[in-house]
C-alpha cells in the first residue's frame, strides 16, 4: 500500500475536449478545451451571454453538445448512455443555479433530503439526518422546518448548495449564485463557497464577484463569444490581463 | 309551491334517491354520485397521462394524443355521448350497457379537457424546477412525480374542481341514452305527475347545485389547508382568503 491517494487517481477531474455548441445556426460555445483538476476552484467570467450558463450547463449535460467531449473522471458525460446512467452520473455534479430553484413545495428539510431518498434510495431517517447536518453548515438549522418562500433570498441559496452537498457530489458547479440577491445577501452565500473550496471540493463558478474570484479561485477563465480567451491564475489576471477584450472586460467591471 | 315542492319529495324520495331498485337498476341521485365519482376518479389519472404525453418528447405518443385531445374537445359532448351509444355496438357487437358508455365517453371528454389544466399547469412552472431535479439525478418520471406534479395540480386546484364540477352536470346527458340517474328519475316523477314540472324540477337544480357546491367547498377547503402549511401560518390569514376567492370564482 505504498501508492498514495493522489497518485492512484487521476489528477485531472474535468476535460472539456473541443467542445461545440449552437442554437440553429448561432454558434454558442467554439472549440472549448479546458481542464479542472481535483480540488480546483475555476471561476469563469465574462460579459453577458458570452455562453458562461451554456458552457456550465454542458459539464452536467442540461445542455446537449454538437460535438467535441466532456469527460468527469475519464467518462464521457455526452456519451450515449442509459437514462440512469446519465441520472447516476447528474448526481455526481452538483448544480447550483441562480434563481435558486428550490422547491417550493417542500419543506426546506425535505428539499435537502429528498433526492438522497428518491434518487439514491437512502433511508428517510437516514436522509434526514443528514440534512439536518447540512442546513446545520450552512448555518440554517433553525429554518429546517420553514417552507423556502418563508427565506429570504441569501438563505434561499444556502439552502440550494445544502441540497445540492446532499447528493455529496465530488464537483460542484455554480452558475451566478449571487447575482439575484439583495447586495448585503452576498457575503453569507460567498461565505460557504469558501468555506467549501477550503475543504477540497473541486468547484466551477461563474460570478461576477471579483473579490471572491481573488480570494478563492485556483485559476480564472475569462470567456467571450464562446470561446475561452485567456485562463490564469487571479493574481496574474487582474494584473496583467493578455487579451484586449479581457483587459476591456475588466475595466468595465471597475466603474 | 314549498307545500308541493314537499310532498313530491315524500312521495317520490326513494325513486330520487335509488330509482327502481332492487326491482330495476340502481339510479336516481345515488347513480348520479356514482357516475360522477367514477368518472371524475378515472378521468384525472387519465388527464395526467394525457398531458405527459403531450408533453412528451417522441411524436409517436405526442401526436396522436394532440389529435385526439384537439377532437374530443372539438365536439359537442352530446355529439360524443351519441357516437359511442349507436356506433360502438354497430362496430363491436357487443351490447354495452347505457352506463358504461356515458361514463367511458365522461372519462374521455373530461380527461382531454383536464389534460389542458394539468399541461398549463406543468408549462407554467417553467423549466427551472425540472432542470433542479434533473440536476440532482432525478429521472424524468421521478421529477414529475415528486417536484413538478405536486406543484402543477396544487396550482391549477381550481380550475381542476371546475372540471369535476362541469363532469357532475354533464352525467345529465346520460338521460339521453336512458342512464337511469337523477336528471331520468326525476322526468319519470314529472311524467306522472304531468302538472308540476316546475316543482319537479326545482328539486332537481337544487340538489345538483348541492352536490356541486359540496365539492368546491370541500376543495377549498383542502386547497386553504394546503396554503396555510406552506405560508406556515397557523390561522386563516390574508393569501388564504385571496386563493379561496379564486376557487370560488370558478364555479
Ligand atoms: N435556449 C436558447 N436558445 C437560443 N439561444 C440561447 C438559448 N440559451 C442561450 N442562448 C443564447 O446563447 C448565448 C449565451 O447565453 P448564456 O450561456 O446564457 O450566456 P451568459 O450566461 O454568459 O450570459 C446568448 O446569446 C443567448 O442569447
Ligand atoms: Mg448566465
Amino acid at each position: 500500500m505504498s501508492t498514495s491517494a493522489a497518485e492512484t487517481q487521476p489528477l485531472q477531474t474535468i476535460r472539456l475536449s473541443d467542445v461545440c455548441k449552437s442554437y440553429g445556426d448561432y454558434p454558442v460555445l467554439k472549440n472549448i478545451d479546458a481542464e479542472v483538476a481535483r480540488g480546483e476552484v475555476v471561476v469563469i467570467c465574462g460579459p453577458s451571454g458570452s455562453g458562461k450558463s451554456t458552457l456550465i450547463r454542458t459539464i452536467n449535460r442540461l445542455e446537449e453538445i454538437n460535438s467535441g467531449s466532456i469527460t468527469l473522471d475519464g467518462q464521457n458525460i455526452h456519451a450515449a448512455m442509459r437514462t440512469r446512467e446519465l441520472n447516476a452520473l447528474r448526481s455526481r455534479i452538483g448544480f447550483v443555479f441562480q434563481n435558486f430553484n428550490l422547491f417550493p413545495h417542500l419543506s426546506v428539510v425535505e428539499n435537502v433530503s429528498i433526492s438522497p431518498v428518491r434518487v439514491k434510495g437512502v433511508a428517510a431517517n437516514v436522509a434526514h439526518e443528514k440534512a439536518l447536518k447540512l442546513l446545520d453548515r450552512v448555518g440554517l438549522a433553525d429554518k429546517a422546518q420553514a417552507y423556502p418562500g418563508q427565506l429570504s433570498g441569501g438563505q434561499q441559496q444556502r439552502v440550494a448548495i445544502a441540497r445540492a452537498l446532499a447528493m455529496e457530489p465530488p464537483v460542484m458547479l455554480f452558475d451566478e449564485p449571487t447575482s439575484a440577491l439583495d447586495p448585503e445577501m452576498v457575503g453569507e452565500v460567498l461565505a460557504v463557497m469558501k468555506s467549501l473550496a477550503s475543504e477540497g471540493m473541486t468547484m466551477i463558478c461563474v460570478t461576477h464577484e471579483m473579490g471572491f474570484a481573488r480570494d478563492v479561485a485556483d485559476r480564472i477563465w475569462f470567456i467571450d463569444a464562446g470561446q475561452i480567451l485567456e485562463t490564469a491564475p487571479p493574481e496574474e489576471f487582474f494584473k496583467t490581463p493578455r487579451h484586449p477584450r479581457a483587459q476591456r472586460f475588466l475595466a468595465d467591471l471597475r466603474h | 309551491m314549498i307545500h308541493d315542492v314537499i310532498a313530491i319529495i315524500q312521495d317520490y324520495w326513494l325513486l330520487l334517491l335509488i330509482g327502481q331498485y332492487p326491482n330495476g337498476p340502481l339510479g336516481g341521485l345515488a347513480n348520479t354520485l356514482i357516475l360522477s365519482a367514477l368518472s371524475i376518479a378515472l378521468a384525472f389519472p387519465v388527464s395526467i397521462l394525457l398531458a405527459l404525453a403531450r408533453l412528451s418528447k417522441w411524436r409517436l405518443l405526442r401526436w396522436p394524443v394532440t389529435a385526439l385531445v384537439y377532437i374530443t374537445r372539438g365536439v359537442p359532448l352530446l355529439m360524443l355521448i351519441l357516437w359511442s351509444y349507436f356506433l360502438v355496438p354497430l362496430w363491436t357487437g357487443a351490447d354495452v350497457p347505457s352506463f358504461v358508455t356515458m361514463l367511458t365517453t365522461l372519462v374521455v371528454y373530461q380527461g382531454a379537457f383536464l389534460s389542458e389544466v394539468v399541461r398549463a399547469g406543468i408549462v407554467a412552472l417553467g423549466s427551472g424546477q425540472m432542470d433542479a431535479a434533473r440536476a440532482l439525478g432525478h429521472s424524468s418520471l421521478g421529477a414529475m412525480r415528486f417536484i413538478i406534479l405536486p406543484q402543477a395540480l396544487y396550482n391549477m386546484i381550481p380550475s381542476i374542481i371546475s372540471t369535476f364540477v362541469s363532469t357532475i352536470k354533464d352525467t345529465t346527458l346520460g338521460y339521453v341514452i336512458n342512464v337511469p340517474d337523477l336528471t331520468f328519475a326525476a322526468s319519470q316523477v314529472n311524467n306522472q305527475l304531468l302538472t308540476q314540472p316546475f316543482q319537479v324540477f326545482f328539486i332537481l337544480a337544487v340538489v345538483y347545485y348541492a352536490i356541486c357546491w359540496s365539492l368546491t367547498h370541500v376543495a377549498n377547503l383542502v386547497e386553504r389547508r394546503i396554503t396555510r402549511r406552506r405560508a406556515g401560518l397557523s390561522g386563516g390569514a390574508a393569501p388564504v382568503l385571496v386563493s379561496a376567492k379564486i376557487v370560488s370564482e370558478q364555479l
